[in-house]
């Protein structure tokens, strides 16, 4: 038996580690190891020497077996955040958060934690990041979660009432705000980016009606691949319809008039389909007295290729639709109505008509909750997600069966959800609480 | 109030704001600075990374990040600045050294600078959205040296000097300029492009314009070629050795475009070396030159196509238009053969069997074949030469390739239907002559005409051999059934289908009593065993074999014809005969029995009988007597009729006329085809598809079209529309 080569030794605040760079390696060179280890700095042959390093041991110790096992195993004793920072601090942060959270799987998300904020009810929308972080609109203020759910500055846009929010991309919110009425100028509301770290003003999208500029309130807006963004926008002299801008250039590239009879610029949800390059744009009951669901083709002379209206449906009619999806595999867009009741219209015929599936409306039995909250969907990676009061039903398959409900019967009806960054975000109505849901890391065996 | 009195006084410590110390900042940055200056002076082996990092670490942390980020840049570019006059102080060949060694310095300085800096640029540059620290020192360095004004433009013309004496033969050092062309590449795409890419392409350019002249103005084509090629591998090798891989189309089509493209015409067209004399003199490995070169250029290929089709055409044309040379037909297309196999071997050498070329050499021998209207005979005599003697002693795989390129040229004819005729009658000739060498090879031709051209085509010839089959066994049976016979001549008789065989009109004769008799055994036996069959003699065709003996007492076998056989035997009787008693007794018609008698009395050596007068022709008062004398080293002698082996002219025009003939019953027939399924047509499209239909055997005429066309309204077939008098409507 030789003497192994690559022993690395370590004071670590005091206390003496010994690795191998070979452990060290799965840092990547990226990191303090990679860094130290890295010809330049001539210290990888002095092996026999220690390396000190002025940091907490204890941290150390679970970092250090996080490199040799691929697993994190937070001692009880062990503050959280304090083992996040001295991630940080030697760059294995991407290392932790792989090893706390499992890849997304619809049927096999664990409730994680819940998030209390002071701020009063009212929630309009939650947002979930690419990196794990969320986005939380309460009336006019936007709150900032990292993935380690640390609060950042809160956002506001002159304390405008906030329709929706989206992640352009995980360092930058895009905010979607009423405008200020009794205001002139370019200055308020509307669509804008916010640097989602320090939550400064980054850029405001405008909008030009035969190039003059115009104030306009920001509706429901939605990415597509090819960094645009869209917006619905209410203009104040009847000028409605879908904006469309460049998020690098951040100029405006196309403006949608609403046709007349039709609605498009108080729309409650756009949808980018990449399957198609198309836009879906829903306006929903109770914005509207009726419903309409387009699909707009920018390509090609901005193009209406699909609508459906239920226009003159009666007003008692408990199948009114309150949310829509389009689930891209199949081609087709799901409703909701107000009990839950899941239907589909097939976007490949022109001909609109919505194929209820006769669910049995296992909420709705017995008592109604005191603030009810209308059902909301989300399609992810061939699921269906539909929030009704307090609790998120997962369908699946191409009959669409319930596989899975998440229920946790604290802070009200759910008003919003949303899943990025390989969480599940639920936001509710009466107290300012929102769950997060996440899939455990596979098994070691 | 004893009680509040003694309550105890709690006296908090005044709570200070926790003030880092307000140099601190700068204090830590110092220290930072200090090492990163050492790093720039390679004096680094006495800092502590840890130390170091944690300092970065610690001013981001304590939100001095701003401060990091500025500090570091404005450092960085004091050090380059420096670095910059250092390289411009370097003189003549050192500069680019100098720039190599410091651009190497500076990215090993920039790369453990990067390390220290790795918190700030993971969080506080990720934030702001700055640009990272190595992408950042790259543009430090691009502005600060690359773009210093006294170091751009001579760097540039130090380059494009380097690859011009490498052009010029010279030797340089690619490594060094590998190392330097690297930088660009690293320093961005856009900074490769427009600070070297784009002059230097440019500067090429020019360089291979007047090159280009001077060549063209010296050299032949081929040298030409030969120089543009060099050059062209010489850049790409330059390419692979120190330019960015991407530049390479762009270099290519630079010398593509001025040594090519814009001489290509008079490339092609050179007095005494262009494309033509390469294809003359078969000089593959120029015109494999030509092609390779052409081919990148757009038109190139194009231009040399045009310019051999041209040629072909014009080649071909003489060739078959030469009535010197169409004077023996199996020369003629052995001479098609031979410019076929040429530039075949042509393509498949030098144009990489390109397929438009294919096509093109195709489409010029469709052409000029069909200029000549005697190539399908000719083509036919050709079949016919080779399959009577030509194949003896070839190998059967070497058959099959005469017989294919023998195809390759049938499939160039319009008139494949006179091909017909005539392969019938050469055809017809052998199988009754008994000349066919190879019935394998006959077979395998007639599979051939038969995937070309479909079941009709052959149906007849195949028909012919049929017989010839049947025919044996017939006479297999005749002499089974009269063992008798087998004393005394020997009779073979072949019956023959009457519509498969070319027809000729009958001509009666008197056979020798011998003969007659056995004829008529032979057709009773015949007419015995096949009911409902009428025989009818064909002497014309026939040949004997017969035994003489002549005054010496030599004996000799004859091989002669039907006709002179009776001529012959007429001798057994007589010494001497006069024409007109040879005419009397043989009933032979007067053109047939001159023929005959000329070549058993006139040709020189074969002279069986001697004619009195002697002289070339035979004439009415002719008196003939046995040759007594004749002599011949052979025991079997054969005498041939004297026949002309290509047709004369009537006969040409005879079988031309059966031709047109046969083709009107196919032309109504394919226009009652069409009509049937169209039921209404007009003119033009009617004469359009029946064109196409019959296209495969023969190119129809339209005026004979249309003459089809009105004797199918005479009857009945076919009816003008009442209104408009051009269209056509059937008539079920």
């Amino acid at each position: 038996m030789g003497i192994q080569k690559d022993r690395v030794k370590f004071n670590v605040g005091g206390k003496i580690f010994e690795t191998t760079a070979t452990t060290l390696a799965h840092a990547g060179r990226n990191s303090y190891f990679g860094a130290i280890f890295d010809g330049d700095w001539n210290l990888s042959d002095s092996c026999k020497e220690e390396h000190f390093i002025d940091r907490n041991p204890d941290c150390f110790a679970v970092l250090l077996d996080l490199l040799r096992t691929g697993y994190l195993h937070v001692p009880p004793t062990l503050s959280e955040k304090l083992l996040f920072r001295e991630a940080a601090f030697y760059g294995l942060l991407d290392h932790v958060r792989t090893a706390t959270r499992g890849q997304f799987d619809g049927d096999r998300l664990r409730f994680s934690r819940s998030v209390a904020g002071q701020a009063p009810g009212d929630g309009t929308a939650i947002r979930g990041a690419p990196d794990g972080g969320c986005a939380v609109a309460h009336g006019s203020v936007v709150h900032v979660y990292d993935w380690n759910f640390e609060e950042h500055p809160t956002i506001n846009f002159d304390y405008q009432r906030i329709n929706d929010v989206g992640w352009a991309d995980p360092g930058t919110l895009a905010v979607a705000a009423c405008e200020r009425l009794n205001r002139s100028g370019a200055s308020a509301g509307g669509l804008a980016l916010f640097s989602a770290g320090s939550g400064i003003l980054r850029h405001r999208f405008q909008v030009a009606h035969e190039d003059q500029f115009k104030t306009y309130t920001a509706g429901a807006l939605s990415f597509s691949s090819d960094y645009k963004i869209f917006s619905s926008c209410k203009g104040r002299s009847n000028e409605y319809g879908i904006g469309v801008w460049d998020l690098i250039t951040g100029k405006q590239i196309d403006f949608y008039y609403e046709p007349i009879g039709w609605s498009l610029g108080e729309a409650d949800r756009v949808q980018w389909l990449n399957a198609t390059n198309c836009l879906m744009v829903a306006t929903l009951f109770p914005r509207k007295d009726d419903c309409y669901i387009s699909v707009l083709d920018f390509r090609d002379k901005n193009n209406m290729v699909w609508f459906w209206s239920d226009t003159g449906a009666p007003a008692s009619d408990d199948r009114r639709v309150r949310d829509a999806v389009a689930a891209e595999e199949g081609m087709s867009i799901c409703v909701v109505n107000e009990y839950e009741d899941l239907g589909f219209m097939d976007l490949r015929s022109s001909a609109g008509t919505v194929r209820w599936c006769s669910r049995s409306r296992l909420v709705m039995k017995g008592k109604l909750p005191e603030e009810p909250c209308y059902p909301k969907l989300t399609w992810h990676e061939g699921k269906l997600f539909s929030s009704m009061n307090d609790s998120i039903s997962v369908f699946s398959g191409p009959d669409w069966v319930l596989t899975s409900r998440l229920r946790r019967s604290y802070g009200g009806s759910i008003c919003d959800f949303s899943i990025g960054g390989d969480r599940l975000f639920a936001l509710h109505s009466e107290e300012n609480v929102f769950d997060v849901w996440e899939t455990p890391t596979a098994a070691i065996i | 109030m004893s009680n509040q009195k003694k309550r105890n006084f709690q006296i908090e410590a005044f709570k200070h704001r926790v003030v880092v110390d307000p140099k601190y900042a700068d204090k830590t940055w110092q220290i930072l600075e200090r090492a990163i200056h050492q790093i720039y002076n390679q004096d680094a082996s006495g800092l502590s990374f840890e130390e170091l990092y944690r300092n970065a670490y610690n001013m981001v942390l304590h939100k001095f990040g701003e401060k990091l980020y500025t500090g570091f840049i404005s450092t960085m570019t004091a050090h380059l600045k420096e670095k910059s006059k250092l390289i411009e102080a370097a003189q003549g060949g050192s500069f680019l050294e100098e720039l190599n060694k410091k651009w190497n310095e500076h990215n090993k300085a920039l790369e453990m600078i990067r390390d220290i800096l790795m918190y700030m640029d993971r969080t506080y540059i990720e934030t702001t959205k700055k640009p990272h620290v190595h992408p950042m020192g790259l543009s430090l360095w691009r502005d600060n040296v690359v773009h210093f004004p006294k170091i751009h433009a001579r760097l540039l013309n130090t380059l494009l000097d380097l690859v011009q004496k490498e052009r010029t033969g010279e030797v340089i050092d690619r490594g060094l300029m590998r190392n330097v062309i690297k930088m660009f590449t690293d320093l961005g795409d856009s900074v490769y492009q427009d600070d070297f890419e784009k002059p230097f392409l440019e500067a090429s350019s020019e360089f291979y314009k007047v090159e280009s002249q001077e060549f063209i103005e010296s050299c032949d084509c081929g040298d030409y070629l030969k120089k543009a090629e060099k050059r062209l591998t010489e850049e790409i090798d330059r390419v692979a050795h120190y330019l960015d891989a991407k530049s390479e189309d762009k270099i290519t089509s630079v010398v593509e475009k001025e040594m090519i493209a814009n001489h290509m015409q008079r490339l092609v067209h050179m007095e005494n070396s262009g494309l033509v004399n390469m294809l003359l003199n078969d000089k593959y490995e120029d015109l494999g030159r030509m092609y390779n070169l052409f081919r990148r250029v757009t038109n190139g290929l194009v231009t040399v196509r045009d310019v051999m089709t041209s040629h072909l055409r014009e080649m071909g044309k003489q060739l078959v238009t030469d009535p010197e040379k169409s004077k023996d037909p199996v020369e003629f297309v052995q001479r098609l053969l031979d410019e076929r196999d040429k530039y075949d071997k042509i393509i498949s050498t030098a144009f990489g069997n390109d397929k438009t070329f294919q096509n093109a050499l195709n489409s010029s021998f469709e052409f000029f074949i069909n200029l000549n209207a005697r190539s399908p005979e000719f083509i036919s005599l050709f079949v016919d030469d080779k399959l009577r003697k030509g194949l003896k002693g070839i190998a059967d795989g070497d058959v099959e390739v005469i017989l294919d390129k023998v195809m390759m040229l049938f499939r160039y004819l319009q008139e494949k239907d006179v091909f017909e005729k005539y392969y019938k009658q050469h055809l017809a000739k052998r199988l009754l002559s008994g000349k066919t060498v190879s019935d394998d090879a006959e077979r395998s031709l007639i599979v051939k005409l038969k995937t070309e051209c479909g079941y009709q085509f052959t149906s007849k010839l195949e028909g012919m051999f049929t017989d010839m089959k049947t025919s044996e066994d017939t006479m297999r049976g005749f002499y089974g059934s009269h063992p008798e016979l087998s004393e005394g001549p020997t009779l073979i008789v072949q019956v023959l289908t009457t519509g498969s065989w070319p027809t000729q009109p009958a001509v009666p004769c008197n056979l020798p009593a011998e003969v007659s008799v056995l004829c008529e055994k032979f057709r009773s036996y015949y007419l015995g065993t096949h009911t409902g069959r009428r025989l009818s003699w064909q002497t014309n065709m026939g040949t004997a074999d017969i035994k003489a003996i002549f005054g010496k007492g030599q004996k000799h076998e004859l091989n002669v014809s039907t006709f002179q056989m009776c001529v012959l035997m007429l001798f057994n009787n007589s010494d001497r005969l006069s024409y007109k008693e040879i005419e009397q007794a043989t009933e032979i018609p007067a053109s047939d029995l001159k023929r005959c008698l000329q070549s058993l009395a006139c040709v020189k050596g074969k002279n069986v009988v001697k004619k009195e007068p002697m002289s070339k022709d035979i004439g009415e008062e002719d008196l003939f007597v046995v040759n007594d004398k004749f002599t011949s080293k052979f025991y079997k002698v054969k005498i041939g009729t004297v026949v002309a082996q290509k047709e004369t002219e009537p006969e040409k025009q005879e079988t031309r006329q059966r031709v047109e003939e046969d083709r009107k019953p196919q032309i109504e027939a394919a226009i009652v085809r069409i009509m049937k399924s169209r039921k209404i047509l007009d003119h033009n499209n009617i004469i359009a598809e029946v064109t196409k239909q019959l296209q495969p055997r023969f190119l129809a005429n339209p005026t004979e079209i249309k003459k089809r066309i009105e004797s199918l309204i005479e009857r009945d077939f076919l009816e003008r529309d009442n209104t408009d008098r051009k269209l056509y409507r059937y008539l079920a």
